[in-house]
Formats: structure tokens, sequence, C-alpha cells
């Protein structure tokens, strides 16, 4: 375009929020980078040791164990997660009036905080008043979350599982209503079995939604943090210690600053990556909608 | 009068003057910049240079809701909330009462407004429905309330920008007759934008024609027709698209009316050996898709006319209708 | 392909107390090009959701080649359909899309790939078997659409509903033509859905006029142009429709507005309309003779000008339409602009093409 008239004056309406931005993100972040390079023994003391703290903390098989158990707990949840939240979404009905309940019903679990949620199921799979623990151990089956890891992990799958199923859900139901009943009609018409519909119709459309259910419950489970502390505290052993309760026991409990501080911006960057990774993957995926719907 | 000095839709600066109290067609194929235009006039974007002068009071730096400018869309814009009545008389609240939304809570307010509502209501034909909603309207129906929603605005300038185009045929047939006699009546500046030069015809006092975002011709549609300055002009004052051809490296053009399957004796005519392609009609007209030396043309032809594809056809015209552009470039 | 037969076919919502579809018999032919022509609310998606197998009628039962399918589930009709807009498996290929159909009956994938590329050819979609959805125009994605319907040999019945809605004004005619071409080599029975008189005109055999559920008319389209059953089916054929006048029949004579038009033999005394093209009349200047003179002279109804419309010129002169007023009607009619609004004018029309409706329906 020619002839327009251009200025800079917006930059001064910007001004309120790069200010914003910096006090409340930039500035912590760099304290933290700051941390990472120093050994600190009191407020006066502290030696500039460089890269030393993350040499260690990738060395460090405490950190390893805890980064493949938290990529390990990430992709179960999501393979369960996600087919299951498709399944959910698919069989709601469309445009009844009862369908607004049911997805109130539905998002009920999210709506519940995290805590609770590990108190409910703490109570819930106990092996000597739970009703699940107790129950499944009334059938025979010795069951014991606190002693057996494999137990722990069990529980620990089911309750996020529960958690977060509903918001797999509630996105793929948003995708598959925004699907013309035509599409239905000319599969019908074309002989289409119910996967040939599903394959062909319904997940060419959910793709983009389902982009940001993976990136969201990706994401979230690689932070969790309070439901596992609440039911398991990391247990048995460090069966179920994932990355951030691993960093909470460095940084609070045994105060070594530096070393919590490298590993916090490592842990900031797997998970920048991860971001990053799936933005590319959504905004491709985004360019190729546009056309089509033109 | 409406005065557009050094504007510029994207092609270089130009000016026009829209002839106050009459109506303006506005005629250009989609990306001419008519609608760009339409809301340069309105306000709702900065013309970033130029000026826009209402009756001698240069608006360009004003803001929509300053300007005495009244837009209609293509789709059909109402408050889904409001009854019929109310969305007639929102308007007039809003410039009662300088806007808001306390307007629309207040009540029906004085004797004259709902003389006026009831008025504008009975020349759209929309009294049997002053209480229905916009939803429980039909399409015409609802465009026509959003054309009265602009007239009771009451401004010096209505802009409607091709409002018809979401309508069934048959409605749209219906809806264009009373148009211009509705028009006329208020006395405003009208300004309507079209694809379609039947609209220049039936209800411009005059046509300005654009072409990739800059005016090519205006005047009167008679005289548009024609004597157009160029192919570009003749081209968007036909409906279908004028019939190209070359001829002694001059630019011709036949437009689809003048074609026939018959010559007329009494003339001399010219001489088109093609090859029909495709014929569609609509009863009254037959349309005939042939191809001449390469080039894609279509007669219009009176009546139902039967051609089978692929046949060899000869097509007569008038030698004087057809038109020369010497120098003229391919547009 | 079959041939359709509707019999006594009637559909209504069960919370509402009249038909969407009164008893509607129809017989097309097998391979014939039909279509059905009507406004919205006329009846036209049930008919098609009726014949598809989406809806079940009320009563009355369809026939593919005499066969009762009225209780058949869509798939095991044999029926295709293309839509107003292009419906496509976008995750797919072309060809891959072409051969869905083939594949679900039970098409070896050699087979159904040398059909799809068959079809394709047919419809010269060839370069853009490989292409995706997303790479093509709406055109072509339509195109695509209705290479999916015509793909397989043993279907019964093409349905198309409003095929060409998406596709750009300037080039309809060639998917249009692209349609008939491919509907004459296979031999397809298709029936046409639209509420544009010139697609219908243009692409089918027989038209059948649909309006407020009931069926007003079957035939050609020159019969549905000059000698329309019904009113609406002349309101809706030609562009404007048929002028529509109240008149009078006194005595074996036709009037309109006082003045007598032409004979009505065989007709009885009463009110009746009066239907004529805007083509069939003429408005000429008059010079201004005395309304009694006027009224002695058949064929001369003394009009006032109201309107014209410029749409052409012919021979230099302005033509196309005028519009008068005859007591409460609005008449237009279709001639050399030679008259001004305001003048005073004498409507003439051809005696033999005057048409005369009672309750609706043409009875001469």
């Amino acid at each position: 375009m020619s002839g327009r008239r251009y200025d800079n004056r917006a930059w001064l309406g910007v001004l309120p929020v790069l200010l914003i931005v910096a006090f409340s993100a930039v500035i912590p972040l760099m304290t933290v980078v700051n941390y990472s390079v120093q050994d600190i023994f009191d407020m006066s003391t502290r030696v500039f040791v460089g890269f030393d703290w993350y040499r260690d903390t990738l060395r460090d098989p405490r950190f390893i164990d805890a980064l493949l158990r938290q990529i390990g707990f990430s992709l179960l949840v999501l393979s369960v997660e996600l087919p299951l939240g498709i399944l959910v979404a698919r069989s709601l009905p469309r445009a009844s009036p009862r369908t607004g309940l049911l997805l109130v019903l539905i998002a009920i679990p999210l709506l519940v905080p995290w805590n609770v949620v590990g108190t409910i199921w703490q109570l819930f799979a106990r092996p000597d008043i739970g009703a699940l623990g107790a129950a499944v151990n009334a059938l025979g089956i010795p069951f014991n979350y606190t002693a057996e890891p494999l137990h722990a992990w069990i529980v620990l799958l089911m309750m996020d599982v529960w958690h977060w199923t509903s918001l797999v859900a509630l996105l793929a139901y948003s995708g598959l209503a925004s699907i013309q009943n035509l599409y239905y009609q000319a599969a019908e018409l074309d002989g289409a079995g119910r996967w040939q519909t599903f394959r062909l119709v319904e997940l060419p459309r959910l793709k983009a939604v389902l982009m940001i259910a993976v990136l969201l419950r990706l994401m979230d489970s690689f932070m969790i943090y309070t439901e596992p502390f609440v039911l398991t505290g990391g247990g048995p052993g460090d069966s179920t210690t994932f990355l951030s309760q691993h960093l909470t026991t460095m940084a609070v409990g045994q105060f070594d600053l530096g070393p919590a501080a490298a590993f916090s911006v490592l842990y900031f960057l797997v998970i920048l990556l991860l971001c990053w990774l799936f933005y590319t993957a959504v905004m491709r995926d985004r360019d190729g909608a546009d056309v089509d719907a033109n | 009068m409406l005065e557009l000095h050094d504007i510029d839709l994207g092609a270089g600066p130009f000016d026009h003057a829209f002839p106050g109290g009459a109506i303006t067609v506005v005629l250009g194929r989609n990306r001419s910049g008519k609608t760009h235009l339409c809301r340069l006039v309105a306000g709702l974007v900065s013309p970033g240079q130029g000026t826009v002068r209402l009756d001698g009071t240069d608006i360009s730096s004003w803001s929509p809701g300053r300007r005495s400018v009244a837009m209609v869309y293509q789709s059909f814009v109402n408050y889904p909330n409001l009854s019929v009545y109310d969305n007639l008389a929102a308007p007039m609240r809003a410039r009662r009462r300088g806007g808001g939304i306390r307007a629309r809570i207040a009540g029906r307010g004085d004797a004259r407004m709902d003389i006026r509502v009831r008025e504008l209501a009975d020349r759209l034909g929309l009294t049997p429905y002053l209480a229905r909603l916009p939803s429980e309207l039909s399409g015409g129906q609802q465009q026509r309330l959003a054309i009265g929603r602009a007239l009771a605005k009451q401004a010096r300038v209505l802009v409607l920008d091709e409002p018809l185009v979401n309508l069934d045929y048959k409605l749209r047939e219906a809806l264009e007759q009373q148009l211009r006699e509705l028009l006329l009546s208020t006395g405003v500046t009208v300004i309507y934008t079209s694809s379609d030069p039947r609209d220049a015809f039936s209800l411009g006092d005059e046509v300005l024609l654009l072409d990739r975002r800059q005016p090519v011709q205006h005047g009167t549609p008679l005289a548009v027709y024609q004597h157009p300055d160029s192919l570009a002009a003749a081209d968007l004052m036909s409906d279908p698209g004028i019939n190209r051809f070359v001829e002694d490296d001059i630019h011709c053009a036949v437009r689809p009316e003048h074609l026939s399957l018959a010559a007329d004796p009494e003339r001399p005519q010219r001489r088109f050996e093609v090859a029909a392609l495709d014929v569609e009609t609509n009863g009254s007209e037959t349309y005939l898709h042939a191809d001449y030396l390469g080039h894609p043309w279509i007669a219009r032809l009176v009546g139902l006319a039967r051609v089978r594809s692929g046949q060899a056809v000869t097509l007569y015209a008038p030698a004087d209708a057809v038109l020369r552009f010497p120098g003229s470039a391919d547009g | 392909m079959a041939e359709i037969t509707l019999e006594g076919l009637r559909f209504r919502y069960p919370d509402n107390p009249m038909d969407t579809l009164e008893a509607l018999d129809l017989r097309i032919a097998s391979g014939e090009a039909h279509a059905l022509l009507g406004g919205s609310g006329a009846g036209k998606t049930t008919l098609l959701n009726l014949l598809s197998g989406l809806q079940t009628p009320t009563s009355g039962c369809i026939r593919f080649d005499g066969r009762d399918v009225t209780a058949l589930a869509p798939r095991q009709r044999k029926v295709a359909q293309v839509f107003q807009f292009p419906v496509l498996y976008e995750s797919l290929s072309v060809a891959a899309m072409l051969a869905v159909p083939l594949r679900n009956h039970g098409w070896s994938r050699r087979d159904a790939a040398r059909r799809a590329a068959e079809i394709a050819a047919r419809l010269d979609l060839a370069p853009l078997l490989n292409a995706r959805s997303g790479d093509l125009s709406l055109y072509q994605k339509q195109l695509v659409a209705i290479g999916r319907a015509l793909v397989r040999p043993d279907i019964s019945l093409v349905l198309l509903d409003e095929p060409l809605t998406a596709v750009a004004p300037a080039i309809k005619w060639q998917l249009r033509r692209v349609l008939k071409t491919a509907q004459a080599e296979l031999g397809a029975t298709m029936i046409y859905v639209t509420h544009d008189q010139t697609e219908a005109l243009t692409f089918a055999e027989r038209i059948s006029v649909l309006h407020a559920g009931r069926v007003l008319q079957t035939a050609d389209p020159e019969t549905l142009y000059e000698a329309p059953s019904h009113e609406q089916v002349a309101h809706f054929i030609g562009s404007p429709g048929m002028n529509l006048v109240p008149g009078e029949i006194t005595a074996g004579r036709l009037w309109l507005a006082g003045h007598p038009l032409g004979g009505a033999p065989g007709l009885t005394d009463g009110a009746c309309t009066i239907g004529f093209r805007p083509e069939w009349a003429r408005v000429s200047a008059a010079p201004a003779v005395s309304p009694a003179a006027a009224g002695t002279s058949i064929g001369g109804v003394p009009v006032t000008v109201d309107a014209v419309r410029v749409l052409g010129t012919r021979l230099q002169q302005p033509e196309g339409l005028v519009g008068i007023r005859v007591g409460t009607t609005h008449v237009y009619t279709r001639q050399p602009i030679d008259v001004a609004p305001g003048c005073p004018g004498m409507l003439h029309v051809r005696p033999e093409r005057l048409l005369v409706f009672r309750d609706g329906a043409r009875v001469a």
C-alpha cells in the first residue's frame, strides 16, 4: 500500500505492558539465572562458579531419574486421556437439551482444587478404609499404594485421568460440534463405516483442537506437583518423585540455592522447548486449515 | 454533495464528487475497492491522505458516529434482541440521547418518533411485523429492516454496500423495484455499490465505474453504456461480460445483447462464426456461451433458443454496434 | 441407473398440523436430467431427504426401477448426493477420495483406482489426481464432489442440492456444462434441486415446480414458459416473471380494468386473473385518446407509465422494461424505451398470448 502515513506513537501505548512484563517475568527470571552461576554461602559471601551447577545437575542421577519418570508419566497420561476424551466427546449427544447439563457434569473434576484432588484419591485408594483400596483387597488382590511403586503409579495415573480427561473431552466436543451434518450425510451415502467416518470426517477436523489438548496436557503434566505431593509424597522411595518435587526438595528442603537455580533454568528450558515444538506444529496446521476455508 | 479529493484506494489518488440527493451506483468487481470506498466515506477507515467533504465541510477526521452517514451491509445487520419497532426507533433514540445503552432501555418516547417509525415501517412493508424479532423475518424483510434503520438515522449520506447480494433471486427482483422510489423519497445522497450493471440502470442517476481500485469512468448509466472510454469500462457496464476480439491490431468488443442468430436485412451486419459451448436460459432470455477465435464469448438472445453444444453457429451484430478502442491495452 | 417413481409421497413433521409435502406423484425416467424448482419453504429439502433416505415419508412410497425402497437406509439405496458446497474428505488426495465409495462397496484397490482415474478424466480432473483438497479452488473441489457422486457405476440416482451455490457466478455455467455432459455420457438419472430458474431451465429436460409442498407442474422448459398451468409457475419462470392482473370475463370477452383485451370463448362469466409475459406486451405513447373512445378498440388499455428500466440498447435505441400500473397491480413490458415515466400510454398484449387463471390454475 502506498500513500499511508505511519508513525511510532503506538509504541508509547505498549510501554505499560512492557514494564509490567519486566517486573513480573524478566527480573525474577534473571535473578534465578544469576543464582545459577554462583555458589552462595550467605547473603554477603558468594562465588562465581560459571556453569558448574549445570554440569553437576545434568550428571546427577536423581535429576535424570526424575526426568525419565516425568517423561514416562506424561506420555502415559496422554495416551490414556486423549483417546478416552475423544470417546467421551463422541458419545455426547449433539444439540440436545441435555447436552448443556452433561457438559457441566463432565467439567466438575476440573473445578476441584488440586490439593483436594490429591486428598480425595489419597482417601479413596487407602488400602484399609478407602472405597477403592479396600474393595481391591477384598477381592483377594494385595494392594497397597504406599508400599508398592507400581500400585502408587496406578493410583496416580487414575487420579490424573479422572482429573483431566474432561478437559480433552470438552475440547474434542467443541471440535466435533463444528462439523456440519452434511459431512456425515455424505459419508453415510458413500457407505462409510463408523471407523472410516471417524478417520476421514472427524479426525481431520479434530486435529487443531487435539493439538491444543496435547499441548495443555503435556505442559500441565510436566509441571505436576500438588497431587502426587498430597497422595504419595513422592514415594514409596523416590518412585513417584517428579521434576517439580525434586526441585522443591532441593531448594526449600536443603536450601541448595545454586543447584536449584540451575535446575530451574534447565526445567524452564525443557518446557520452553516443548512449547515451541507444539506451537510450530499447531501453526503449521492452522495455515493448512486457512487455505482450506477459502 | 459529497466530495472526495486526492483519495487513494491503493492505486493512485483521484477526485470524485457524488451529486447530492441523487443515487450513485458504484460498479466494480470483487476487490475493485468498492467496500473500501464505502468504509472510507462512513469513516470506518482513515483515508490516510486526501479529504472527504460533505456539503463543503471537511469531515475526513470525524469519527463514524459524528458523520451524518448511515451504512447498510451485505449481511443483514439488525439488533437481534430488539423488535422491528425498536430496531427502527433505535437510531432516533440514540440521536436524541446521544447514544449509548440508556437509549435502548428508554421508553417508547414521544409521539413524533412513533409516527415516524410507523411511517417508515409502512413504506418498507414491515407494518404487520412491528412486534417481531429480526430472526422471525424472511431474508428480504430483514434487509428491508436494515435499510429502514439506516433511513431512520436521517443521515445526509446513505451508503449501501451490495445490500441485495445475499437474497434469493425472486426476492431480489422484487426489492430492487421498490428501492429506487424509497431512496429517492428521502432526498439523501446515496452511494450504492454493486457488481451488476443492471443495478446501475435500475437504481442509478449516476454510475461510477471502479476497476482495480481506481475510477475508470462516470456519468449517467446510459451515457457510460453507450460511450465507454475503455475496454474495462465497457466490460464493467456489460452483463454478462463484453465479447472481445482484435482486428487490425485494434481492440474491439461487442455487447452480448447486440448479437443475434438472425441477420437484420435492413442494416449493415457483421458476421461472426463461433463454436457454441453451452446455452443457459431463464425463459425470457438465453445466454449462448461460445468460442470465437479462442475468445470466450456470450450472446444474450431473446426468448428460448435451442443450440446444441459444439455446433457451429453464425452470430450477427449491427456493424455500428462494434466498439473499437484504438490504443487501449487489454484490461 | 434407475427409473424413479414417487407414489402418493407425503411428509408431515409430528408436531406440525400441516403437511410439509402433500401427496406427491412423480415419475422420472432412467437417465433423465430432472430439476426441482421452488423457493425457500417449498419442501425441496424434505423431498431431497426422502429420496436419499435421511427422512422417512409419513405415507406413500418411493420406487427405484419398480422396487420399493421406502424402508431402505441411505447406504442401501445406491443414491449419491452433491451438496451446496463441496463436502470432501480433506485429508485424502483426489484419487483416494474418488476411490472411497468404491472401496466401501467391495472393489479391489486396483479396480477402484482405475475407475477413479476414468471418472477424473471425464471431469477434466486427471491432472489433479494427486492434489489434496487444500490445494484446490472451490470450482475444482465441487468438481471432485461431483466425481465422487458419479464414480459408482451401480448408482441408481444422483441428487444435486443447489450444486453451483459456492462457485463464482461467472464460471457457474462451466461447471454446469461439465455436469450436463457427464450426465448425458453416463446416462445418469439426476435430480437437481434449485431456487434459480436459470439453473433449472438450463440443466433439466423436465422441471417440476414445487410450491408449498405441492408439485404444481412438471414439464419441459418451453411448456413452463409458454403454458404454465398455475399462477405460481407463471411467476417463477422468466425474469421478471409473468404479469398477473385481476380481470373479468363478460359475454365471452376478456376485460382488463374496464377495457376489452380479447376473446375468451367457452369461459363462464366472472372474475379471473389475466397472465401475459413482459415480452408479449407493449406500451406505446398514445396520443391522448379519450377513455371512452379507447374502450371501443379491442386490445388497447390506457395506462400511465410508472418507471422505465434500461437494460441495454438495440439498434442504438435503449430497450428494457417499462413499468406500468393497472389498478393496484404493477405490470412490466419488455420493449424499446420510447415512453417516459408519467406519460400516458396504451397497453397492447398479443391476444393469442393471453392466459387466463382461475383459483390459481390456468383455464385458458
